[in-house]
């Protein structure tokens, strides 16, 4: 029984000792204080061996500093995280993600909204006086054109559904696919419905068409 | 078999509050991190006392090591800056400036390394009975038993490496190495019990 804890020892002093035996000898050894001191003379063999000159074999080196951590207060590890944080990082991300592309679409809308809107107060004025509809349908369009930006519809003042598709597709990498393709598919059946309705008053880009017909 | 599998085990200990298991890692690194700070500083009692130092700042800093490198790598790491920390400090300082570089001869730095020295003439004894012990226990050694034990402590092999160099299962180079240390430690713990009466003076 003896031999077999002393052939511990020597395995783990080379840390060649299993980690479940080691920790029950760890134990063991911070407080049998004959293991540790066979355990010291294991480094004073090593150290002969090695040739060490000039460092003493009786140096007081581990006396001393048992000596002033005696006085110490226990050092106490920081928690660790490790563990849970690959789980929290796991959730955070796509989450996080999910959060910024809904922030982006809604800036978006919000902005392309803005946009739609009459913002030239004489045009306001105008359009007041002059009854409204074709005063709005010119400051609706008087705005930057773009390509992909169908024209306004009569009446009804709505986000432009491509440019806003077109920045769903911008910001895609912070959405999911599926959200994504929810949302495309949500805005291309608005487009369908809304050309159904007025056939003679929105034609779509030929850019857009292939937009549609990629995304079918 | 992870490299650092013991070390780690009392590191572990340590910092759920054994204490005791920080002299066990003294222990065994003492003479190295002296060796290893001699590189810096010549007289050897001052390389004990930055070893010293170095442990108690590990100690200190125990809490944030999380494992991540082998416990000696991180250990070493604070043994050569605080080496080095010496060193420049040393330097810095007027006096010790005046005797090391401009005073003094390779003559004069010894005299005052010894003047340093607080070995006893006793201390210095027992250090040499130590070395003539242990290899004369090494040269008594079995052939098998005396090769195992050299190739782990001087060239730092593993078990496994042992056992192939050897062409020996793996159990008997750990046998091999526990009989060796066994025969040369029986010899060691007459001298400090019965020769020289200084067991305490090994720690």
């Amino acid at each position: 029984m003896k031999e077999e804890l002393d052939s511990q020892l020597s395995a783990m002093f080379d840390n060649e000792l299993p980690a479940a035996e080691c920790e029950l000898l760890a134990r063991r050894l911070s407080r049998d204080e004959e293991l540790k001191a066979r355990w010291g003379r294991y480094a004073a063999i090593g150290a002969t061996i090695r040739a060490e000159g000039g460092v003493r074999l009786n140096a007081q080196v581990a006396r001393r500093v048992a000596a002033v951590i005696s006085m110490e207060p226990n050092v106490e590890a920081e928690p660790v995280r490790s563990r849970s944080q690959p789980l929290a990082s796991r959730w955070i991300r796509p989450v996080g993600g999910l959060v910024m592309a809904a922030s982006v679409a809604a800036a978006a809308i919000m902005w392309v909204r803005f946009q739609s809107l009459p913002q030239d107060g004489p045009v306001m004025a105008q359009a007041g006086r002059d009854g409204g509809s074709q005063a709005m349908i010119d400051a609706a369009t008087s705005g930057p054109t773009s390509y992909v930006v169908p024209k306004a519809i009569p009446g009804r003042l709505t986000v432009p559904v491509m440019q806003l598709a077109n920045y769903v597709v911008a910001h895609s990498e912070f959405s999911s696919p599926v959200n994504r393709r929810n949302i495309l598919s949500a805005l291309m059946t608005n487009e369908a419905g809304t050309a159904g309705a007025l056939p003679g008053t929105e034609e779509p880009s030929e850019d857009v068409s292939n937009d549609a017909k990629s995304a079918q | 078999m992870s490299a650092d599998v013991s070390d780690l085990s009392l590191v572990r200990r340590v910092q759920r509050g054994d204490k005791g298991a920080f002299d066990a890692l003294v222990l065994k690194y003492q003479h190295k991190l002296v060796k290893l700070v001699m590189r810096y500083v010549r007289n050897p009692a001052e390389a004990e006392d930055i070893a010293q130092e170095a442990f108690i700042k590990a100690y200190r800093a125990l809490p944030q090591f999380r494992g991540d490198s082998a416990f000696y790598t991180w250990l070493y790491r604070i043994a050569i800056n605080t080496a080095k920390n010496a060193v420049v400090s040393r330097d810095r300082s007027p006096i010790e400036y005046n005797i090391d570089r401009n005073d003094a001869t390779e003559e004069s730095y010894d005299m005052q390394g010894r003047m340093k020295d607080s070995e006893t003439p006793e201390g210095l004894v027992l250090t040499d009975e130590i070395r003539t012990t242990v290899n004369a226990a090494i040269d008594a050694l079995p052939e098998d038993l005396r090769t195992a034990i050299v190739l782990r402590e001087l060239e730092g092999l593993s078990y496994e490496e042992i056992a192939a160099a050897m062409d020996c299962p793996v159990g008997t180079v750990r046998s091999r190495i526990f009989r060796a240390r066994e025969a040369i430690d029986r010899r060691l713990r007459d001298v400090f019990e019965g020769g020289l009466g200084r067991t305490e003076e090994l720690g």
